[in-house]
Formats: structure tokens, C-alpha cells, sequence
């Protein structure tokens, strides 16, 4: 296990007040918050700034936790000491606080202070209560939406078991992912989440789906975008060019004198549904190399041929 | 043998297809009902029906009051701090979303 520097991760003092704590939690999470930061590893900062925080807000903890000493570093081998915590109680075990997201803590925090226990929702003492919903995240092929596809997913959900405590359990799951299924849309698996409590029916699992980054199409919505690498005389000539679709490749008239940055439609192509979204090509213009001498003398041509001067409309 | 018998479950696309009642998004959320209630009066949410028991939510107002909670939550933003942030991130998304549509221009 390794050991984790609490003061670190909020970037304060070992002495830093209670306040200055606090002020850099919340600075710290409005930065790394997953869903309004761009840092790629947002959701690993914020998760360790979450357990950080929960540990140095409270002060049996932080002062548990000071007692260990100084002298450890951020990533080294770490075992508690026997009886470390001897002498501190820690009321928040089951109790505490709504920030926490239960059961999500690292192995060095619940090896300290044990297992942070999901907040208890809804009347405690009811006989017959509808079990929790639960949420997971698919990722898909931008093709699966396209043919529909069959996954075979495996969640971990935190359960209650008979004592009371939170267990984490592996749960597999096989689902059909429907044909026409757009990115951020959530499918809901009626009955799949969370067991009810007495004779209370289970609660419902939700799927987000996400889709895959692709190399080549970019997904708005129900419509696909694809930038189209044109030559200068495909361009300028018109042309019939093969297109790659997420279902495969179709013919594509491109019209003469097309212009840089012109989409063209491919009407129904896109995701489909009721309507099917489309797909667009977007053109690009892509120079070949003046690398040989007869490709010199191609453009030394061109711009014999043409009166052409494609910045009259600056200098005007 | 267990290939043959396989059974896939088949979901709902809760955008298209599933309106949620003020219950049902309390529960998907893990929230309570009074704080729905006050993202409805900041606009975070905009369900169909008079009065709170009668409210529909569209199926796009899962995202939204999951964000909602979750902004609530780990940020300490009230209901109309959280309404100004899902303001800011549609508006950043639509931006992206232009990108993605020119692409290279």
C-alpha cells in the first residue's frame, strides 16, 4: 500500500489552519471537478482531493492521521503502525457527511479509517422500499450505433450485505445496445438496480452511453462529420471520390469549384432513427509536393496560366 | 450451452422514449424532492404539468439534474449558482460542437 500525503494533494501546510484547509479544497475542486475541467486526469485529482479533504476537515481524523509523523513521502510502501489509532475514535464512520462519495476511497484511507459507508437515502425504518438506482458508463463504437451490438458488461456495485456493511460486489451484465443510440444518451435496464429493501421492487440501472474517439468521424448529435482531403484539381474539376462511412463507402460527387470548407451532405447517412441524422463531408485542400522537377513545372504552368492573385482582396 | 441461452437485456433510450415523473428523477438522482423543486424555479429543469406531483420531466432532464447534484454536492453551489454553471457548460458545449462541424476550418 502506498502511503498518501494528505497536505499535499490540498497543497498546504503541515500547520495550515482549518480555513486555509477549506479554501484549498474548494479551490482545488472547482479546478479538477470532472464535469467542468479539461485536465485528462481531472477525475483522479478530484476523487484523491475528495478523500484528502475528508480526512484533514475532521479533526480526529487529521489529528490521527498527524500523529503518524512527517517523515513519509507521497507513493512509498506504507503499513499502519499497530495500534496506531489507539486513543482516537472516529464518530464518522458510518455517519459521515454527504460529501463523501461512499466506498471510493483508496486502500491507504480505508486501511486508517476504515470503510466510508454510502449515505443512507430514504427512511431507514420503512418496511418495503424501492431499491436505489444505480448508474454506469458504456463506451461504444461510433459502429455499434450504427448496426446496434450486443455487450456484455461487467459493473461493481456497493451493496448492502446482511450485517449492514457496504460490499462491493461484481455484477455481469448482458445488454443490448439499440441500434441509433446517439453519445450522452442514458439507457434505463428497468428492475437491474439496486434490490429493494423488504417487499419493495428493485431499483433501475442506468447506462450512459459514450462513444469511442474515432480516428476519422467526429459525432454531433444524430449527424457525423469527415474531413474529405481533396487535390487542388479534384477541387477545381469536380470529381466522383470513394467516402468512407461508419457502414462503409459510398460514392461522392463532389460539384466543380468546390471551395475549401464547403460540406457536402450525405442525406440520411448519419445515425440512424426516425429521422436518421446525416453525414457530412468537409472538404480540405491538400497541396502535392513540389518534390520532383516535372511537379515544379506543373505549378511553374499553373501560375503562367493563371492572372491570379490570391490576396487582391488585402492590399485593395 | 450458456452461449444458447444467453438473454440480452433490452434498455430504454430515456431521452427519446421515457418521461420521468418528480419521483422517478429523485430516485435516478438520489435526491430529494424540495431540491428538484428549486432547480424547476432557476430553470435548471423544465418539466410539463401543473403542480409538483404532476410534473414530467423529459428524458433529457436526467443528465441535467445529475449534474446538478453532483455540481451541488462536491461544490457547495446553491440552486442558482448550479443553474448559471449548466448555463456556462451548455454554452461551451455548443462551441465544441461547432468545431466538431467545420472540422479543420
Amino acid at each position: 500500500m502506498k502511503f498518501k500525503d494528505y497536505y499535499e494533494i490540498l497543497g498546504v501546510e503541515r500547520g495550515a489552519a482549518q480555513d486555509d484547509i477549506k479554501r484549498a479544497y474548494r479551490k482545488l475542486a472547482r479546478k479538477y471537478h470532472p464535469d467542468v475541467s479539461k485536465a485528462p486526469d481531472a477525475e483522479v485529482r478530484f476523487k484523491e482531493l475528495g478523500e484528502a479533504y475528508a480526512v484533514l476537515k475532521d479533526a480526529e481524523k487529521r489529528a490521527a492521521y498527524d500523529q503518524m509523523g512527517s517523515q513519509w513521502k507521497t507513493g512509498q510502501d506504507f503499513q499502519p503502525p499497530p495500534d496506531w489509532n489507539a486513543g482516537f475514535e472516529f464518530s464518522g464512520r458510518d455517519a459521515t457527511s454527504g460529501d463523501g462519495q461512499g466506498g471510493d476511497f483508496s486502500d491507504f484511507f480505508e486501511a486508517l479509517f476504515g470503510r466510508q459507508s454510502g449515505r443512507a437515502r430514504g427512511p431507514r425504518h420503512a418496511m418495503h422500499v424501492q431499491g436505489q438506482d444505480h448508474h454506469a458508463k458504456v463506451l461504444i463504437d461510433l459502429a455499434d450505433a450504427y448496426l446496434g451490438a450486443r455487450r456484455t458488461i461487467s459493473l461493481r456495485m456497493p451493496t448492502i450485505d446482511a450485517g449492514g456493511h457496504v460490499v462491493t460486489q461484481e455484477r455481469k451484465l448482458d445488454v443490448t445496445i439499440p441500434k441509433g443510440i446517439r453519445p450522452g444518451q442514458h439507457l434505463r435496464l428497468a428492475g437491474q438496480g439496486a434490490p429493494g429493501i423488504g417487499e419493495g421492487p428493485s431499483g433501475d440501472l442506468y447506462l450512459e452511453i459514450a462513444f469511442l474517439e474515432h480516428r476519422h468521424f467526429r459525432v454531433d448529435g444524430a449527424d457525423v462529420y469527415l474531413d474529405l482531403p481533396l487535390a487542388p484539381w479534384e477541387a477545381a474539376l469536380g470529381a466522383s471520390v470513394t467516402v468512407p462511412t461508419p457502414e462503409g463507402k459510398v460514392q461522392l460527387t463532389v460539384p466543380p469549384g468546390s471551395a475549401a470548407g464547403r460540406r457536402l451532405r450525405l442525406k440520411g447517412k448519419g445515425i440512424p432513427g426516425n429521422p436518421s441524422g446525416d453525414m457530412y463531408a468537409v472538404l480540405t485542400i491538400a497541396l502535392p509536393a513540389a518534390d520532383t522537377e516535372s511537379a515544379k513545372d506543373a505549378y511553374r504552368a499553373m501560375a503562367k496560366a493563371f492572372d491570379f492573385n490570391p490576396r487582391a482582396d488585402l492590399l485593395g | 450451452m450458456s452461449e444458447m441461452t444467453k438473454t440480452y437485456l433490452q434498455g430504454r433510450i430515456v431521452e427519446d422514449e421515457v418521461h420521468l415523473t418528480l419521483v422517478e428523477l429523485c430516485r435516478a438522482c438520489g435526491v430529494h424532492q424540495e431540491q428538484v423543486a428549486s432547480w424547476v424555479v432557476e430553470g435548471v429543469l423544465e418539466p410539463t404539468g401543473q403542480m409538483a406531483q404532476g410534473w414530467q420531466f423529459g428524458g433529457a432532464s436526467l443528465r441535467r439534474a445529475r449534474l446538478a447534484q453532483r455540481l451541488t454536492q462536491d461544490l457547495e453551489l446553491n440552486p442558482a449558482g448550479a443553474a448559471l454553471v449548466l448555463d456556462l457548460l451548455d454554452e461551451i458545449e455548443a462551441l465544441k460542437a461547432r468545431i466538431r462541424r467545420s472540422g479543420a476550418f
